[in-house]
């Protein structure tokens, strides 16, 4: 026990840190929460009934989720061609690959949203090709849609899942691939068998990050999302910014953080699982 | 320590395990039966499955220690059985490689090599760092898209085929086994991606961890096992495909010096058993010595000679093959007469030597370069025709020898080994080479690199 | 610009966390200073380049600026009890009655203002100052659709099918919403016919956007019409935007942003000295200009041509609401505009 004490000793200023400034704060969120009354000064359950019993609030909690998990998969999907292709290719590329992601890291959140109107816009980017290209007689609806939406926070997260990705998938022995193909498999099944599995680590820490990144990405989700896609930050806000109800505001905060931290470590712990088949670090 | 019974495994248990094995291969070759009509391959991989049943079960009754070096020759069970399935099929997979050429940017890594193995045996391809060997062993696995030139297993070009297509088994050097998988998954990997039924998947992997005695490991993962264990993991992976070629990339480079002979005798003994056609890279001449059957030295691209390796010992075609072959001793000297079978050379020094030949035609008169083994000179203590003077060196015992340092008159280094008995011979300082009774030197044009 | 920019988002949220943790920032009771709050992002740049200056070379007085949201503003001084974190608000109608009404202002008296008499009528009363107009109307795309009539012309053909909405999220946002039910036969506290009609129209209308990202969806052809600011015109048109302003048949509406002294003020004289200095006609001047775009309060300020308006006095005939009774409502409109246009 005296060898414990010095680590934990040490780890004090960090511990308190982390109580004074995230831990009291939530602690606060709660209490908020569970006030009647927008000038708080009576407790109650009033806030949660208003918010558990409507239909509409569990909605927007649900189409919170979806767009998480559907920003997870469409990173997923990207992120993993892009990180075999920067396997196979050679430093300068790789460089340049690593470069052209984490640029997106390196302009202002507000930046790259306002950018995506400029792409999705009715005389956008994507809109003058279509229409260029004949591909359709009238602009695509893509700004203020769901699906654009999610092709902007595919860009805006992805380094989030591509960069834990990349480096897990440095650490694979190249030699594992070839002997994978010389004992028959096809390179799929190389993909879902070895090198996937063996990334798993870095793919979990990755969609986690994408999604709760991408939940709570108010910005992204209000300018590009538009009016009719409400999602908790958004709620969040209003009762909070425009209608002054914060033990409202509260209520729709603590949801969205309890709904989000449940997908969160469900994929954690799916993260775990495959790493635990992969990793072998400890005893299998 | 595998070949020795096992830890742990009564005999008794083995008997079981592979009676158990052998009945579940012998089903097998059951399966494979009726392709046999039409298939050659399919055959064959019976045939090979059906080897490795008997080799098992030969084993477990303790009459497959030895490996047969012939199909022939042999007395026990196993080569008998051997012989049996020899009546019944070619003998294993042949590899042709013809004029293959690789380049990686504007270097040159394979030179047009051609090079053929035959059935069953195993061929080493020796060399230093960066002479083609490797790049050579992937061109077979097909990771390596050559330039020019083609692959032949069986006389049918595989050089288009992807490397999932080459039914070419590989063991790394440092195993390259799948980490999140364990020891039983790893060799059922193969199998399982050529879509093998469960059950017989099953059966092949019991089989191959029987034969590599990791039976009760089978749920380790590889982190968990020493470098020897690894390797043999790796090697009934590689085997568990049945592959046409099995190639060997450095595969003992990571074990320990005492469990590397272990493991070089027991990867001989599956591949004789198996009647594997097997390619060995490696660095280490001792290594390709005992393992294989030919070796062909490569340098700069190119293969330098392919011989077995008594005659790349005994008769290197290049300096450079005499020099990284053994120790070699280089003395400078002046041919005076030349005829077929003999000729006669002064040394620095003034000494004449005569020395026999093998090959024709004899060297021209003039500089030349003898090429000698250290065991093919001896010391003595006075001056007689035939002998040079030495100054002498250090001297320490190797085992059963004497390993001697000496320097000729002009300075060029010796080193000669000799038996020992008991303690070493005190010779002083100065003493009297000559040639040793039945040596072959080798005598090469001066200026030939080394 | 009285609507946030969501770029504070967290800032806001943080403030919302530290609600009952006592205010960091005390103020400093010099006497020869005063502490304003004001609203981040275009407010604050604004009053540091054009207000700190001349308040300090006309009164040597010293101004501290607290960037702060209308909400954060009442709810930091709720949480201050009696020791008020800042001496002057600067808020919209609907946060000043909330303040209003939880007795959170001195009384406010423009007597002491020398200007007095260059504001127009109305533009002060017994709890503050307005030092900021905003007139509302509809902006349109003149090469793209033709000029709108009035509110209800947006929800017809041709404008319809091009019209940007934003909800009640904002001051112009929940005015605008209000003259639109006004058009259908609603009211200042009915605003049902206009969510009705809406909701009819919305598989055709081209955006429903948030307040901040209104500009940048007119400015990229996302939407040609919307009822809007002249800030927001102005600006647009400053970039080169195809956009003018329509005054609607209905008439424009107005508002002031207000100044307040905050109760408990320790230096009172300082802030009325602030206040004066804010509706001072070079100060107004300076705020007119690019690229705040204010709408200024003193009538000695000759108005920008772009202005609906051609004097201070003619906005006496424009559209304003009462906020007593809007502010009570809003919350519920919010969440029924959430809920008629969610997918």
């Amino acid at each position: 026990m005296t060898n414990k004490a010095a680590p934990w000793a040490l780890a004090a200023p960090l511990g308190l840190a982390y109580a004074a400034f995230f831990v009291a704060p939530l602690l606060m969120l709660l209490a908020v929460s569970f006030h009647t009354d927008e000038r708080m000064t009576a407790f109650g359950l009033d806030q949660w009934r208003r918010f558990l019993f409507d239909s509409f609030h569990w909605k927007v909690v649900a189409d919170t989720l979806l767009l998480g998990l559907k920003t997870v998969a469409a990173t997923l999907l990207l992120a993993v061609p892009l990180a075999l292709a920067w396997r196979a290719a050679s430093p300068f590329w790789q460089r340049a690959l690593l470069f052209v992601v984490i640029m997106p890291l390196l302009t202002s959140v507000v930046v790259r949203t306002f950018a995506w109107i400029v792409i999705l816009g009715r005389e956008g980017l994507v809109n003058q090709l279509v229409l260029g290209l004949g591909l359709a007689a009238d602009p695509l609806r893509l700004l203020q849609t769901e699906l654009g939406l999610v092709i902007s926070l595919t860009q805006i997260e992805m380094p989030l899942l591509l960069l834990p990705l990349l480096s897990v998938m440095a650490r694979i022995d190249p030699n594992l691939v070839d002997a994978s193909a010389s004992l028959g498999a096809s390179p799929w099944r190389t993909l879902f068998r070895v090198l996937l599995p063996l990334a798993a680590s870095g793919l979990a820490a990755g969609c986690l990050l994408v999604f709760a990144s991408s939940t709570t990405a108010f910005i992204s989700q209000s300018v590009i999302g538009g009016g009719r896609l409400v999602y908790l930050p958004a709620m969040v806000w209003q009762q909070a910014m425009v209608v002054a109800n914060w033990p409202f505001a509260a209520t729709a905060a603590v949801a969205l953080l309890l709904s989000v931290s449940a997908v969160i470590a469900v994929i954690a712990h799916a993260g775990r699982l495959a790493a635990g088949h992969a990793g072998a670090t400890a005893h299998g | 320590m595998p070949l020795r019974g096992g830890r742990g495994l009564g005999r008794s248990d083995l008997a079981g395990h592979a009676g158990a094995s052998a009945a579940a291969s012998g089903s097998t070759s059951g399966w494979n039966g009726p392709q046999c009509l039409g298939d050659g391959q399919n055959c064959r991989r019976g045939v090979q499955s059906r080897r490795l049943a008997i080799f098992l079960q030969a084993r477990a009754r303790g009459t497959g220690v030895a490996y047969p070096p012939t199909a022939t020759e042999g007395t026990g069970l196993l080569e008998r059985a051997f012989a049996d399935t020899a009546a019944a099929t070619s003998r294993g997979h042949t590899l042709d490689v013809l004029g293959l050429t690789v380049r990686y940017g504007g270097f040159t890594a394979l030179d047009a090599v051609d090079l053929s193995v035959r059935a069953g045996e195993v061929l080493a391809l020796l060399g230093p760092s960066g002479c083609g060997k490797t790049t050579l062993l992937r061109s077979v696995a097909g990771f390596v898209r050559p330039a020019a030139g083609r692959v032949l297993i069986d006389g049918a070009a595989v050089d288009m085929l992807p490397p999932n297509r080459r039914r070419v088994g590989i063991v790394f050097q440092n195993y390259a086994l799948f980490p999140h998988m364990t020891v039983a998954d790893n060799v059922a990997y193969g199998p399982r991606a050529r879509g093998e039924p469960r059950a017989r998947v099953s059966a092949r992997v019991a089989e191959l961890l029987e034969m590599v005695q990791l039976s009760p490991l089978r749920d380790r993962r590889p982190r968990q096992l020493s470098g020897g264990q690894q390797q043999r993991v790796a090697l009934a992976r590689a085997l568990a495909t049945e592959p046409s070629i099995l190639l060997l990339d450095e595969p003992f480079a990571a074990l320990d010096r005492s469990l590397r002979l272990d493991m070089q005798i027991e990867v001989k003994r599956l591949q004789r058993g198996l009647g594997l056609t097997a390619i060995l890279v490696t660095h280490d001449q001792d290594e390709a010595m005992s393992v294989a059957d030919r070796i062909a030295v490569m340098r700069g691209g190119r293969i330098e000679q392919l011989g077995t390796p008594v005659e790349v010992y005994d008769r290197p075609r290049t300096p450079f093959v005499a020099g990284f072959i053994g120790t070699t001793n280089r003395l400078p000297c002046t041919v005076r007469t030349a005829a077929p079978g003999e000729a006669t050379l002064s040394l620095p020094g003034g000494a004449e030597l005569s020395v026999p030949l093998d090959a024709a035609p004899p060297p021209p008169p003039g500089p030349a370069l003898l090429i000698l083994r250290p065991e093919a000179l001896t010391l003595h203590d006075e001056a007689a025709p035939g002998r040079f003077p030495v100054e002498l060196g250090l001297a320490v015992p190797l085992g059963g020898q004497t390993v001697r340092e000496a320097r000729a008159v002009d300075g060029t280094p010796l080193r000669l080994t000799e038996p020992r008995q008991g303690a070493i011979r005190d010779l002083g300082a100065r003493a009297w080479c000559g040639l040793a009774p039945g040596a072959r030197p080798v005598i090469f044009p001066p200026n030939e690199e080394a | 610009m009285p609507h946030p920019i969501p770029r504070r988002a967290l800032l806001g949220t943080a403030a919302a966390l530290g609600l009952s943790a006592p205010a960091l920032g005390q103020r400093r009771s010099a006497a020869a200073s005063v502490t304003s709050a004001v609203y981040p992002g275009a407010w604050e740049e604004a009053f540091r380049e054009h207000v700190a200056p001349p308040l300090k070379r006309a009164h040597n007085v010293d101004l501290e600026l607290q960037p702060l949201f209308a909400v954060d503003q009442v709810a930091k001084f709720a949480a201050s009890r009696g020791a008020p974190p800042f001496d002057c608000f600067v808020l919209d109608p609907g946060p000043r009655i909330t303040a209003i009404e939880r007795g959170m202002f001195e009384r406010f008296d423009a007597a002491k203002l020398g200007n007095r008499a260059q504001l127009p009528p109305g533009t002060a009363d017994e709890w503050g100052v307005g030092c900021a107009a905003q007139v509302v109307g509809i902006a349109y795309n003149p090469k793209k659709v033709p000029k709108p009539g009035g509110y209800a012309d947006l929800l017809r053909d041709p404008w319809v099918s091009r019209l940007g909405i934003t909800g009640f999220g904002t001051t112009f946002g929940t005015i605008s919403l209000i003259e639109l039910a006004k058009a259908f036969g609603g009211s200042e506290t009915n605003i049902e016919p206009a969510l009705a009609e809406l909701k009819k129209a919305l598989p055709r209308i081209a955006a429903v956007g948030a307040p901040a990202a209104m500009p940048g969806l007119f400015q990229q052809g996302q939407c040609d019409v919307m009822y809007t600011n002249t800030q927001t015109v102005t600006t647009l048109r400053d970039r080169g935007v195809d956009i003018e302003f329509a005054v609607p048949s209905t008439g424009a509406s107005t508002f002031f942003t207000t100044l307040h002294i905050a109760k408990g003020s320790e230096n009172p004289e300082a802030a009325y000295r602030y206040v004066e200095t804010v509706v001072s006609r070079p100060v107004q001047q300076a705020l007119m200009g690019a690229p705040f775009n204010f709408v200024p309060v003193n009538r000695e300020v000759p108005l920008d041509p772009g202005l609906p308006m051609r004097s201070l006095d003619d906005m006496a005939r424009f559209n304003t609401h009462d906020w007593s009774k809007i502010n009570p409502l809003r919350g519920g409109w919010i969440e029924r505009f959430n809920r008629e246009m969610a997918r």
